[in-house]
């Protein structure tokens, strides 16, 4: 259920100025260390400014959506959602600069089948990519490797509601309660579409997926010139909650906002953005396999710790009793 | 980790292990799980992620043990849970006499309470077992273990003994090798369970899978397409047949129990899963309404974990028996005097 949702709870925000706050200070804080090792690639005009990370996420953001959409076996729509939403929520902590968005959207993707248990094995993830067989092999290790950073900037909350099921909902409700529109299937296309759009913007992090999927049956509903007043003042009871209403109308009237105003970045700009990408990560690699290394040293420090503090402890409690 | 200093060692087994702990900046006592992810090849398992799903979604339940913080650590992650001092099998194993009515009555009442719940959140357990069914200091019981055990059970070919408890609580649909079940597998677990607490050993306490239908085919009779339109349909109900043999009443597997007790179990133990009693609604049998009403929770045994070194410092120096002179139970007051400090003794 939404409502007590952790998405609720620690993933919606309350207005686009905090998000891009957060962005900000995680651009930021990555410069400044940057700056600080003193290399000459770390000068203020080599690194990526918050609006040149904002192209080329969407970048990459888009490189996802193509991934899921041609993904074999069929990718379920609430995949590909949940999917997103992974990356937009770890790069709203996280700059592109520290992790590479092009392994940061596989593990995204590879997380959100296991998630929502679209059961493809790993052999048959990493078989969708354009790749060598050992290719394949070694882009799964890289996801591998950095599984469970995602989940730990996720903050380990896994589940994301996403606006397609609320929209089937709506229809199902407009079926059955609403017999002055004739055909609601046929609002489904542009509805879908508008879905589609919106879940490549901040909406996600700002509304209810029920108030996504709303505003887009009733975009649908518009566009193809109906009007579906009485349906919210009657069926959706609002005729007597005018504070509500105009809530609601507000609401949608940003996401529509969000949602029209989205336009995917210029080739020239991405290119221009993915060179000092590619160039800031050759000089400041962030290994892997150097990670992983560490992390078993330190799992060998962990089991050899609770093994030491258990001697002691059960030697204490032996004593007790004499 | 460095918010905890380890206490010891909780457990281990099908479950990884756990650990005690104490949170350092509150001194509150935890149980930390470890997840480790070394030499999977599909990364996080699903098991672990399912546990974390259903445990971060739900509220705060009473009877649902809590999931207080994950944080990863070395090459997996720690689940840091309230701490529980025992569990519902110790409970079981350690009591000396069998629990009385209206202690089972609690018990089950506090289990159903959790079980709705889970229903309710639309999470399945799958794997409840009095082992799985933790008791806190204070007799609360909660439901643990979403999903976790089966993960390290599914490495390799080691059988854990956990693993054939678990089977004794298995729904017959589970035994005829259904892949698509509901929430009705809990339920039959919860009759298990049940039964357990009334007799004080388990119901159908089979050796293997295929004893282990034969223990539920010998109680409830052999199903048969009437009684279980369902069963045509699952994958190994043609694998094997059985004799017919007519159900044994319930009132003899439970002898000495109360009728509403028997009703209430019946309802539980029952072929369809469609037609097991929910939850919701087994709160609202007779059973939990009549005389004796349910055990508040501080009537309840409270069992020691590693019950070994607990329970011989808990034990009286003298224990007294009705068939034994009175004089061989007394103490002798020359052996407490040293102890007996501020005391006069007159």
């Amino acid at each position: 259920m939404y409502h007590n949702s952790s998405q609720k709870r620690e993933w919606t925000f309350s207005s686009e100025v905090v998000l891009e706050q957060k962005r900000r200070e995680a651009n930021e804080k990555v410069c400044s260390r940057l700056m600080a090792s003193g290399k000459p690639g770390a000068s203020e005009a080599a690194l990526l400014d918050p609006r040149e990370e904002m192209v080329l996420f969407r970048h990459y953001e888009k490189r996802l959506v193509d991934f899921c959409s041609v993904f074999k076996p069929v990718m379920p729509k609430a995949v590909m959602g949940t999917a997103i939403m992974y990356f937009r929520r770890f790069y709203l902590n996280n700059s592109l600069m520290e992790y590479h968005p092009r392994i940061i959207m596989l593990t995204c993707a590879y997380l959100s089948c296991k998630v929502d248990e679209f059961n493809v094995s790993s052999s048959q993830f990493v078989g969708n990519l354009q790749e060598s067989l050992a290719g394949q092999e070694k882009v799964l290790e890289h996801i591998l490797g950095y599984e469970l950073l995602l989940i730990q900037q996720l903050n380990f909350h896994l589940v994301v509601h996403n606006p397609y099921r609320p929209m089937e909902g709506f229809l199902i409700d407009l079926k059955t309660r609403y017999p002055l529109l004739e055909n609601p299937e046929m609002l489904r296309k542009s509805a879908d579409d508008f879905l589609n759009r919106a879940a490549m913007t901040d909406a996600g992090l700002l509304f209810s997926p029920s108030q996504i999927a709303l505003t887009a049956v009733l975009n649908s509903a518009s566009r193809a010139g109906l009007n579906m007043d009485s349906y919210m003042m009657d069926c959706l009871g609002l005729k007597e909650d005018k504070e509500m209403l105009s809530k609601l109308m507000e609401t949608m009237r940003r996401v529509k906002h969000l949602t029209k105003k989205y336009e995917l970045p210029k080739p020239e700009e991405v290119s221009i953005c993915k060179q000092k990408l590619e160039r800031i990560h050759g000089e400041f690699p962030t290994n892997t396999n150097l990670k992983r290394k560490r992390g078993h040293e330190d799992e060998e420090l962990v089991v050899k710790r609770p093994l030491v503090a258990e001697e002691e402890f059960w030697t204490d409690e032996d004593l007790e009793p004499l | 980790m460095d918010q905890y200093s380890l206490l010891g060692r909780i457990g281990e087994g099908a479950h990884g292990i756990v650990f005690k702990a104490k949170h350092i900046e509150t001194g509150e006592t935890v149980a930390l799980k470890k997840v480790a992810l070394r030499k999977l090849e599909d990364g996080i398992p699903n098991q672990a992620l399912r546990e974390i799903k259903a445990l971060q979604e739900i509220e705060d339940n009473q009877y649902v043990v809590k999931l207080k913080d994950v944080f990863p650590h070395g090459t997996g992650f720690v689940l840091v849970f309230e701490y529980m001092l025992s569990d519902l099998s110790e409970v079981i194993r350690n009591s000396q006499r069998p629990l009385t009515e209206a202690q089972v009555k609690g018990y089950m009442m506090m289990l159903l309470k959790g079980v709705a719940f889970c229903h309710e959140n639309s999470i399945m357990h799958r794997d409840l077992k009095p082992a799985n069914l933790l008791i806190s200091s204070s007799g609360h019981l909660k439901i643990a273990d979403f999903g976790l055990a089966r993960l390290f059970s599914n490495e390799g070919e080691r059988l854990y003994s956990h693993q054939v408890a678990t089977r004794w609580y298995r729904a017959p649909e589970l035994l005829y090798g259904a892949r698509k079940y509901d929430e009705g597998v809990d339920l039959w677990a919860v009759g298990c369970i049940f039964g357990e607490l009334l007799n004080n050993s388990p119901l159908f306490p089979g050796e293997n899978d295929i004893e282990q239908l034969c223990c539920v085919l010998r109680v409830l009779g052999t199903p048969n397409e009437r009684i279980w339109p369902e069963i045509a349909e699952l994958p190994d109900y043609n694998k094997i047949t059985f004799k017919d043999n007519p159900p044994i009443p319930l009132e003899e597997i439970v002898p000495d129990t109360s009728a509403q007790a028997v009703d209430l179990l019946k309802r539980f133990l029952v072929y369809p899963s469609k037609h097991r009693i929910s939850a919701r609604q087994a709160l609202l049998h007779p059973y939990f309404f009549t005389d004796p009403l349910p055990a508040h929770h501080s009537e309840l045994p409270i069992p020691h974990r590693s019950g070994k070194h607990c329970r011989q410092r808990l034990q009286p120096p003298c224990e007294f028996s009705v068939d034994k002179p009175l004089q061989e139970s007394l103490v002798d007051p020359a052996l407490i005097q040293p102890h007996a400090w501020g005391c006069e003794l007159k």
